[in-house]
This record gives structure tokens, C-alpha cells and sequence, in this order.
């Protein structure tokens, strides 16, 4: 997000800059040879047909909307341009440690799939929280989800993390074989 | 943690997200008023005027030297902006070298590549670290080390960051008799690589 962020200050930059030096140019062409068209623009701007032009024609609206839109994108992007970084604790005043979720995830991952009676299992993490979703052919969930929750929470405790994130389990279980 | 070893973990992004955002109000203040205007939610006497009124457009006539004067500051101002953005979005993140005595007789200065080189190959000498990259980041006023490590699975974090600290970063202040100490951000990335098996 961080990238597509830097992208979109790129293109808003390329337009502005072209923009102004479209407006530029055609305006020094105007003050120097008032009676011929336009340089580059291919159309003119004649002030008298300016005043023709209502807000509510189609054409005011739709470009109201696409401007609109933009603005939702662009506040989207620098909103959601942030790290979700997992802080740990630092060994020392000058330094700053941090992991991933996604990291954070995977090492709960790899231990929970290892454990007896896991099929499979999916795990997302954050700072906050770390949500196992386990699945088990021949346990229940009575007999597999306080062993995942023991598992999983000894392993976040011995992780140096600033803060412990909520750990919750939720196991899909066999069905009753009858 | 500080202040500035956090802010050396990544790239600030705090002008961009300003320049977003400050774009982004702009665009949304003028795409939110047109449709209101235009779609008569102040009466369709406002929807029905001109976007652009005859007094003004008056004026621009009377005055026209004026108004293409100002179109061409504008424009120029508009040009200036436009590749201060780009060229901000296109810029590299500065590598900073390290200046230890900045005196003109005897100066000494690390260069990054060296000091990056080998933090780098002295982190990957830390049981458990498949593989580490190291930069520095900032300015040569207000330098600081940015370290991303890759663990291999079952590493001891903990034996891994003492090393780190007593160790590999020990050294480094050591080496350069550092009066003050390089802000240091380190990422850790958990349990990447699987173990090499000896046989």
C-alpha cells in the first residue's frame, strides 16, 4: 500500500506538472499571437461559450463524480498506507525491534500443524490478536481447541512481544462417527 | 526503542500520506460540491447556472493580458509543484556514509557499503540467521542502521537478539569508537528458512 501510495503522489505530480505546463505555454502563445489558435491543446477555451456551460449538465456531473472517486481512492491509500508491524522488545535504549504478522503468523502456523489430530490450519496475526482456524478429522473440538489455546499461548509468551495479542483457536471438528 | 531507531525501520511515508490527503480533500471537496450543486440539492436555480460566471468571464475579457499573466504564473507554479512530487516519488532513499571525524586534516569517514557489508556478514554468523540485510539510512548528520534478519525455523530469538546486541552491534560500536550510538532498527522475520540438514 505504502508503494501504490508513492504511485499515486507519481501520477498526481505528472498530471499537475503537465497541466501547468500545458496552462503555461498556451497562455504565453495567447499574449504573443492573440489572433491564431491554440499550440498544443487541440481546442480552445471561448469565454462566451463558458457561461453555456450549467452544473447540472451530464458532463459537469460525471467529471464531479470522477473527481469525487479520486479523492476516495487517494484517502483510502494515505490511510491505509501504514505498518502493521508486530513490536518487540528492544535489547537496548537505541534500538527498535519489530517482526511481521505475517511472520508471527507462520511460526504459530508451523507449530500448530504439527501438533496430533491437526488436518490443516489457517492463522492470521496482528499486534493484537493471532486467530488460529484448525480443522481435525478424528477430534473434537472439546479435545483439540484447549491444547491448540495452550500451545499457541506458551509459544506467543516466550516471544519477546511488547504486548501479548489475544489468542483465540477455533477448530472445525470431525464429524461424530457413529 | 527510541524515537529515532523507530523511525528508521522504514521509508517515511509521512509526505506522501500528507500529500495524499491534502490532494484527496481537494478533489473530494470539489467532486462532492459539483454533484450537490449539479444534481439541484440546492435548488435548480444554482443547478441551472453557469459553471463559470459572466462576471468572471467579464472580467477575463476586459482584462486579458492580466488573466493570461496569471495563467502563466499559475501554470509555472503548477509545473514546479508537479516535479517536486514526482521527483520526491522517484528519488531513492539516501545511503548515508558514516562520518567519524569530519575535521578537514584527518577526517575519517566508513562508507556504507563497507559498514553495511560487514554488519551483514557478521549477523549471518549468528546461529540461527539464514540471512540478514543491512543499510544505513537517514543523513550523515543523523545516520542509523537498519537490519532485517531472516531466522531459520526453531531459531532461539532470544540467544539470536543477545548476539545481536552484545555481539554483532557490540562490535560495531567497538570498531568505531562510537561516541554516540548508530539508532539501530531491526526486523526480524520468524522462522523462514528450514533447518540444513547435515549429513
Amino acid at each position: 500500500m505504502r508503494v501504490l501510495l508513492r504511485l499515486h503522489v507519481l501520477w498526481t505530480g505528472l498530471i499537475v506538472a503537465t497541466t501547468g505546463a500545458l496552462l503555461a505555454v498556451e497562455a504565453c502563445w495567447a499574449l504573443a499571437r492573440p489572433e491564431s489558435g491554440t499550440l498544443l491543446v487541440p481546442w480552445r477555451v471561448r469565454p462566451d461559450r463558458l457561461t453555456g456551460i450549467s452544473w447540472s449538465q451530464p458532463l459537469v456531473l460525471v467529471c464531479a463524480a470522477a473527481l469525487g472517486t479520486v479523492g476516495i481512492l487517494l484517502l483510502v491509500s494515505a490511510g491505509l498506507a501504514r505498518r502493521h508491524d508486530v513490536p518487540m522488545t528492544a535489547p537496548a535504549e537505541e534500538i527498535t525491534v519489530v517482526t511481521s504478522p505475517h511472520s508471527l503468523a507462520r511460526l504459530v502456523g508451523h507449530l500448530v500443524r504439527a501438533q496430533d489430530g491437526v488436518k490443516s490450519a489457517s492463522v492470521t496475526a496482528n499486534a493484537r490478536r493471532v486467530r488460529v482456524r484448525a480443522s481435525s478429522t478424528w477430534q473434537s473440538d472439546d479435545q483439540l481447541r484447549p491444547v491448540l489455546l495452550h500451545t499457541v499461548n506458551h509459544l506467543v509468551r516466550d516471544l519477546p512481544l511488547i504486548r501479548q495479542p489475544r489468542v483465540e483457536v477455533v477448530v472445525k471438528a470431525a464429524k461424530d462417527r457413529r | 526503542m527510541s524515537r529515532r531507531s523507530a523511525a528508521a525501520m522504514v521509508r517515511s511515508a509521512r509526505t506522501d500520506r500528507m500529500v495524499a490527503t491534502v490532494m484527496a480533500l481537494i478533489a473530494l471537496t470539489g467532486g462532492v460540491t459539483g454533484l450537490l450543486v449539479g444534481t439541484g440539492v440546492f435548488g435548480t436555480a444554482a443547478a441551472e447556472r453557469p459553471l463559470v460566471g459572466p462576471i468572471v468571464v467579464g472580467w477575463v475579457a476586459a482584462h486579458r493580458q492580466g488573466a493570461l499573466g496569471i495563467a502563466i504564473v499559475a501554470g509555472l507554479l503548477l509545473v514546479w509543484l508537479g516535479l517536486w512530487l514526482v521527483l520526491r516519488s522517484v528519488r531513492p532513499e539516501r545511503i548515508p556514509d558514516l562520518v567519524l571525524d569530519p575535521s578537514p586534516a584527518a577526517g575519517l569517514t566508513v562508507t556504507a557499503a563497507a559498514l553495511s557489508d560487514a554488519v551483514r556478514t557478521d549477523a549471518e554468523t549468528v546461529p540461527g540467521v539464514a540471512r540478514a540485510r543491512v543499510r544505513l539510512v537517514g543523513d550523515a548528520a543523523d545516520p542509523a542502521m537498519r537490519i532485517t534478519l531472516w531466522l531459520q525455523q526453531g531459531a532461539d530469538l532470544r540467544a539470536v537478539w543477545d548476539e545481536l546486541d552484545a555481539g554483532v552491534l557490540g562490535r560495531v560500536r567497538e570498531a568505531l569508537a562510537a561516541a554516540t550510538v548508530i539508532p539501530t532498527a531491526v526486523r526480524i522475520k520468524l522462522d523462514t528458512a528450514s533447518r540444513q540438514r547435515v549429513v
